[in-house]
């Protein structure tokens, strides 16, 4: 599922794919420039946007996904290389496997999905939060993914979370090295607040927690300091983004018991206009 | 870091040999690293010299390498394999120095320039110690006069090697692709 949309690339030759391959295996702080000219000269992606589209996709799906050891390598990479094409391209990649693995079924104990999401977070974090850029709502709606995996996941309670706060709180980590985005900044501060509500939830897992208390810890907050709102359980607001998102989710299934009558109330409501 | 296990494990590492002459070995070190895809590697030969000669000549090709042995100061070793484990380059070639195995979780490539003499050598180099035995694979470079210690530390260690196929499953050493048998919730 990971590989959609390829099939339109025209990828490079066996030989130049071994090229490519070599001078990533060998990429490192102290040889950037010269094989950043490498790879220029053996894809030529300024000229060739195929190319351009092809590193893109090895960059973040064979690259980025795996290796978070090197994400600021690699983003030092796109520093040196100065291709705004590839840049762009390598976020379109970004948000492409980010959503994904978002829509992926998320109710079973998915580990590997679970670290490639975390990773690509970070990654994206790196891309655009670390160098001032912003995450638009429609790219990505972490808000939204929050109350909804907290809502979502009924076999095993709680199940969407594991996978949708540590991609949140990777995403947000390089918010502290922003000028832009770090606290007080009203996005993120608000992104906070709602990860504060659900700290608060007293049957949230440990592990969710500390992951919370971890991000609070690099962007320099309190926890205590923050303010969390009722973000997450404004039910008039769940049942209009549910109604206008859907989600891909079969709402009234998925919702936990407690909002039940709530969407028989909406249902009705449908039905009679 | 600390660890206190003993016991080196050879699960989770796929093991192949590649059957060379020694001429071809550089030859074959540079196809491995066009076709796989290696976080960090290892590079073992069998005596300093080699490590300091194999290091030198591949440094020349374009490779991002350390070299470390035995017969290097304790603190140049330790400030080498410092910046290894930091990442600051990609692929380090060594002697036999590491006692209870490797704990970098990023090599996920190992490679037996030379092939050892003895299995607990083999075993130093390869295995893994810890509690997860990280996914890996290694490979052997074979050469003719390497062919019986290669039974022999098969047998002795009751582990299969392999010949390497042409392409190798990513999935059998790129972490990620890995399901993890262990529960990390709660």
């Amino acid at each position: 599922q990971h590989q959609e949309g390829s099939a339109e690339l025209t990828n490079p030759i066996e030989a130049e794919m071994d090229k490519i391959s070599f001078i990533f295996n060998n990429l490192s702080l102290m040889n950037l420039t010269a094989k950043t000219d490498d790879i220029k000269e053996v894809l030529k992606i300024d000229e060739n946007l195929m190319h351009a589209k092809w590193l893109a996709q090895y960059l973040v799906m064979k690259r980025a996904s795996i290796e978070p050891n090197f994400h600021a390598l690699y983003s030092q990479f796109l520093v040196v290389l100065k291709s705004e094409r590839l840049y762009d391209e390598v976020i379109k990649e970004t948000y492409k496997n980010i959503g994904i693995l978002l829509r992926a079924d998320k109710s079973m104990a998915n580990f590997s999905d679970r670290s490639l999401l975390k990773n690509l977070g970070h990654w994206l974090g790196l891309m655009l939060l670390a160098r001032n850029k912003p995450i638009l709502m429609v790219d990505l709606d972490m808000k939204h993914l929050i109350i909804e995996a907290y809502h979502g996941g009924q076999q095993e309670k709680q199940q969407e979370l594991l996978y949708v706060v540590p991609f949140v709180a990777k995403v947000l980590e390089s918010a502290a090295k922003s000028k832009v985005f770090k606290p007080p900044c009203p996005w993120t501060t608000g992104l906070m607040n709602i990860l504060a509500e659900l700290h608060a939830e007293p049957d949230l897992k440990l592990n969710l927690k500390f992951e919370i208390e971890v991000l609070c810890k690099t962007l320099n907050l309190e926890i205590s300091e923050l303010r969390p709102g009722n973000a997450l359980k404004d039910y008039q607001r769940l049942g209009k983004l549910l109604d206008i998102k859907g989600f891909g989710m079969n709402t009234s299934q998925q919702l936990p018991s407690l909002q039940k009558p709530m969407m028989e109330e909406m249902k009705g409501f449908k039905q009679d206009n | 870091e600390i660890n206190l296990m003993d016991e080196l494990t050879l699960k989770g590492i796929t093991q192949y040999y590649a059957f060379v002459q020694e001429r071809q070995k550089v030859h074959c070190l540079n196809t491995l690293f066009s076709k796989l895809q290696i976080n960090q590697s290892i590079i073992f030969c069998n005596s300093t010299q080699r490590v300091e000669l194999l290091a030198k000549k591949i440094t020349e090709l374009g490779y991002s390498c350390y070299y470390i042995h035995a017969k290097m100061a304790q603190a140049h070793r330790n400030r080498v394999f410092h910046d290894f484990r930091a990442g600051l380059c990609r692929n380090l070639v060594c002697s036999d120095l590491f006692t209870r195995g490797i704990d970098i979780q990023a090599v996920n490539v190992v490679i037996n320039f030379d092939f050892p003499k003895m299995a607990e050598t083999y075993l130093h180099r390869i295995g893994r110690s810890g509690r997860f035995g990280h996914l890996g694979v290694a490979i052997n470079l074979i050469t003719y006069d390497d062919r019986f210690a290669l039974h022999r530390i098969e047998q002795e260690l009751g582990t299969e090697i392999r010949p390497i196929p042409r392409d190798i499953d990513k999935s059998l050493y790129v972490a990620e692709f890995h399901q993890e048998e262990e529960n990390e919730e709660s």
